[in-house]
């Protein structure tokens, strides 16, 4: 099989998996018993109009039979046609665009620093195994799992915010913006970075625990492999063993789960963007709790696992170019 | 018979083996005992919490005063724990205080000369025309005046008073220019107050708690002890008159009991109950009040008037009611009452008009608490109407949280490895099958997909409980173990010994249950182990969104109740830390203990590491 019938391969599969998020979707809003979307909608009676509500109705396909109904959801989604959010009486997909770059800007940064400590302490933590800096470092990586997120939230704010005043607690940007947004650019910058800090910092703690744990597990299943004893044998120096032949190696399975880790990181950020008021995708699906305002959740879940979805495609492409084993398995 | 023996003999000596290893394993043997230490907790819960976790009430019996089956709250709602006092930092006694009021005339009307408005300095509209002070003054040092940058001012002490009936309230008896900033130094009281339960035995058990009453009464009036009368039979207070030769037209009796207020800090509440039954045709009248050692008059709170009935009557207020506060002329009749320790006396004042010879009053149920604003262990949360002891949930949470970790680690293990088993020894489109189901829900964001999942439910009316949670973590947990299984499955299924079993004619239930199960039971265990923590997080954050079961008491909704009330964003967990710590620390250590049991497992169970090592 040649790289392009692996790529077509990996595309029919990905469409396979959109149409399946859709299916999980109609699952959930129109085949549970009662269907919560026309729970939904009749639960608004009296607080828009009628005519309003047979509007609503017909966008959602819900006088028709359950066959439209699934096509009528097809075609909503993969239009990103989600419907009026029913609190801010904006369209789903506008509110969606407007937080999607906050969220991945934080997502983006905190991730690619996460990755990048979380592996260099690996790989150390790994190459001086059995000793106290190991034992130290896998213990607290393993606490990172154990203790809740929101506590860890709960003592930045108290810590950096509300006791040494060093950075603010919530917000993306400062709260006198929405009037005055400052013009100077670097200014901008600075504010909004500021308020990127302890967001960031958070997430980061979230999910840098589990790259160590994987950068050493990785580098210590390379490590005891044939080539890097015939290397060792062969009298390289111990810094090109680490770095040609133990860390190229282990690097692979590091790359794949970037994609994976990412509906992990997802559930962080909700946490996360919820604790410091963050206006992003996390804290638009906490508002569309209470009351349920189900267009924005099915709109914020489409969009999430399309990103898992596309980002495990991209994984996979750059899996195939680097190891060619992938290609023929 | 034989066999079935020698293969429990073998299972025993297999597992005193394990146990053997398991023993010297540290981070085993610490993550087993703390399992063990919350499973007893868990266990022994009702006797450990000392009270009930969701909607804690005082038995204070069926008073209808309190409405159909409901009790008496056990603390006002925010309480610091009993042992706060003793912390460093926390202000008892006296302390000085400053505050900064500012005057916002915009018109002077006609009628009114001296009329201002005063705000609080960095609060936006100013409505009133008195300081309104935040605490109670005990003195007042100084109020200075400054006008638009000019030198401050000390206001002269006859200038301003402050209210006889308010010690929070200062009148300026002069007009200030618009834009004046005030700064009002003063001395108030703070102190870490517990409740006090005034009456030890309201109910009248016994006749030692009738002893504890003085009583003053006109002549011709007794008071004793009944002990069948009371509201449910039992003991109560008889006062009763013996007619004497020139029967009065009015007279008194007064019950009081003298208790200690040692603390500088008024409380937050008092509440007053009393039972009372009139026999006789007369109306009689009672005064609840209170009495400072210092202060001759009393302190009248309210005034009932009793009619005579065959039953008994209940009356219920709170010393915070309109009608305390019309009566005594205050907004904060506790802080004019309680102004600072000292010895006090409650008192009950019965009038008769026109007593006669039958005439008798029972008294039962004498409440009277002082709600002060530290509680228990750990304090109380903001529910509004019932308070709720914090280390009672706790306790109680224990259940929760190890309920849901355990048995949706149990439910998703077995059909992952199920499901794996199939999918690796059958193989063709079964596997291909199960495996891209796994696929499927492993590509779905988890905590997204559990909202959504909720809140779908929630919208067409059904009430999320534990249960629902529990199948939802199951049925979303199993495709990384089920996976695992699998590749094992499939490379034991080419292994020489299978295929001996095979051409010795076992069947396939056979293979698998000799052959291929106690191969991939060493991996069962260890993903037991590491499954729980995952799922009590999960439990945790869920209910940290408002998603979990209102009906419970978990750890996750102590953290929930904490988020929502807004605290950790304006004073963060310096002032209310004890409320979620201890919550965030559970957790922490139950992951991590079943964690550590995991890698010690991993380490005896898995051959590859035990080489390593």
């Amino acid at each position: 099989m040649g790289l392009r019938a692996y790529i077509i391969k990996r595309i029919i599969y990905m469409v396979i998996l959109i149409w399946a998020v859709i299916t999980v979707e109609f699952m959930i809003f129109n085949l549970l018993p009662g269907n919560p979307l026309e729970a939904y909608v009749s639960g608004m009676r009296g607080i828009i109009t009628p005519e309003r509500m047979a509007e609503l109705r017909r966008a959602f396909g819900l006088d028709k039979p359950l066959h439209e109904q699934y096509l009528n959801t097809i075609v909503r989604l993969l239009t990103f046609n989600f419907g009026i959010s029913a609190h801010s009486s904006a369209p789903v997909s506008s509110e969606i665009m407007r937080r999607l770059p906050n969220t991945l800007l934080l997502m983006g940064i905190s991730t690619v620093l996460s990755i990048i400590a979380g592996s260099l302490i690996g790989v150390l933590t790994a190459y001086k195994r059995g000793g106290v800096f190991d034992t130290a470092t896998v213990t607290l990586s393993l606490l990172t799992y154990s203790v809740p997120i929101f506590f860890i939230g709960w003592l930045l704010i108290f810590i950096f915010a509300l006791q040494l005043h060093w950075l603010p607690s919530g917000l993306i940007q400062p709260q006198a913006w929405a009037h005055a947004p400052p013009s100077n650019f670097l200014e901008k910058i600075a504010g909004r970075l500021l308020h990127l800090a302890l967001p960031t910092i958070e997430l980061f703690l979230f999910s840098v625990g589990g790259w160590i744990l994987l950068a050493r597990a990785c580098v210590l299943e390379t490590i005891t492999e044939d080539y890097v004893v015939t290397a060792r044998a062969k009298g390289l120096k111990e810094r090109t063993i680490l770095y040609k032949h133990v860390l190229k190696n282990a690097s692979l399975p590091i790359i794949t789960n970037v994609a994976l880790s990412l509906a992990f990181t997802i559930s962080g950020a909700i946490i996360t963007e919820t604790l410091f008021s963050y206006d992003g995708m996390g804290l638009l699906t906490f508002r569309a709790l209470n009351p349920p305002d189900l267009p924005v959740l099915q709109g914020i879940f489409f969009i999430l696992a399309l990103a898992v979805i596309i980002a495990n495609f991209i994984a996979d492409l750059l899996y195939g170019v680097v190891d060619p084993r992938v290609r023929y398995g | 018979m034989a066999t079935r023996k020698a293969s429990i003999a073998f299972a025993i000596q297999r597992f005193k083996g394990f146990w053997e290893q398991f023993r010297k394993s540290k981070r085993g043997i610490t993550g087993l005992s703390i399992v063990i230490f919350f499973m007893v907790i868990a266990l022994f819960a009702p006797v450990i919490a000392p009270y009930e976790p969701i909607n804690p009430m005082e038995d204070v019996g069926q008073y209808p005063a309190y409405g159909p089956g409901i009790g008496r709250k056990i603390a006002t709602r925010l309480c610091y724990p009993a042992w706060y006092k003793y912390m460093p930092n926390v202000p008892k006694g006296k302390i000085d205080l400053s505050e900064e009021f500012y005057n916002s005339i915009t018109y002077v009307p006609e009628y009114k000369k001296t009329f201002q408005l005063f705000g609080r300095v960095g609060e936006e509209n100013a409505t009133d025309d008195v300081l309104f002070l935040s605490r109670r003054v005990s003195t007042l040092h100084s109020i200075t005046a400054t006008y638009l940058n000019e030198s401050s001012d000390s206001i002269p002490s006859s200038d301003y008073v402050v209210k006889q009936y308010d010690p929070r309230e200062i009148m300026l008896k002069k007009t200030y220019p618009n834009g004046t900033v005030f700064k009002v130094m003063y001395t108030t009281g703070v102190d870490i107050v517990e409740n006090i339960e005034v009456i030890q035995d309201p109910t009248f058990a016994s006749q030692t708690s009738f002893n504890e009453w003085s009583i003053s009464t006109d002549q011709g009036f007794n008071v004793e002890y009944n002990s069948v009368k009371g509201f449910s039979n039992d003991g109560c207070l008889e006062i009763s008159y013996l007619p004497t030769a020139l029967p009065p037209e009015t007279a008194k009796v007064t019950l009081s009991r003298a208790f200690k207020y040692p603390y500088w800090e008024p409380p937050r509440q008092v509440l007053m109950h009393l039972s009372f039954k009139l026999e006789g045709t007369q109306n009689a009248s009672i005064t609840f009040f209170f009495t400072r050692e210092d202060k001759p008059e009393p302190f009248i709170l309210r005034a009932y008037q009793l009619n005579a009935s065959t039953s008994y009557e209940h009356k219920y207020f709170d010393a915070l009611a309109p009608e305390v506060k019309a009566n005594l002329g205050s907004e904060h009749p506790l802080d004019l009452i309680f102004a600072y320790p000292s010895n006090y006396t409650f008192s009950m004042q019965v009038t008769f008009d026109n007593p006669n010879a039958s005439t008798k009053l029972y008294l039962d149920n004498a409440h009277c608490v002082i709600y002060g604003n530290a509680f228990g262990l750990l304090g109380t949360d903001n529910d509004d109407r019932f308070p709720r002891d914090i280390f009672s949930t706790l306790v109680y949470g224990t259940r929760i949280s190890l309920l849901v970790g355990m048995l949706s680690a149990v439910f998703s293990t077995l059909i992952g490895l199920f499901l794996g088993l199939i999918s690796g020894y059958v193989g063709g489109i079964v596997d291909e099958g199960i495996m891209r189901f796994a696929d499927l829900l492993l590509v779905l964001p988890t905590l997204p997909l559990f909202i959504v999942l909720i809140i779908a439910l929630r919208s067409v009316g059904t009430l999320i409980s534990i249960w629902n949670i529990i199948i939802i973590i199951t049925f979303f947990g199993w495709m990384g173990f089920a996976r695992s299984v699998r590749s094992m499955v499939i490379s034991l299924r080419e292994r020489t010994f299978v295929e001996a079993a095979k051409a010795a004619g076992g069947g396939t239930m056979h293979i698998i249950n000799r052959h291929i199960l106690p191969n991939v039971f060493a991996l069962v265990y260890i993903t037991l182990a590491t499954a729980v923590p995952g799922a009590i997080i999960l439990e945790a954050s869920l209910s940290w969104m408002g998603l979990g079961d209102p009906l419970v008491a978990s750890w996750g909704k102590i953290l929930y109740d904490f988020q929502s009330a807004g605290i950790a964003l304006t004073k963060g967990l310096g002032e209310y830390w004890f409320w979620v710590f201890p919550a965030c620390i559970a957790i922490a250590l139950l992951a991590t203990a079943f964690i550590l049991m995991g890698y010690a497992l991993d380490e005896i169970l898995n051959p590859r590491l035990r080489q390593r090592r």
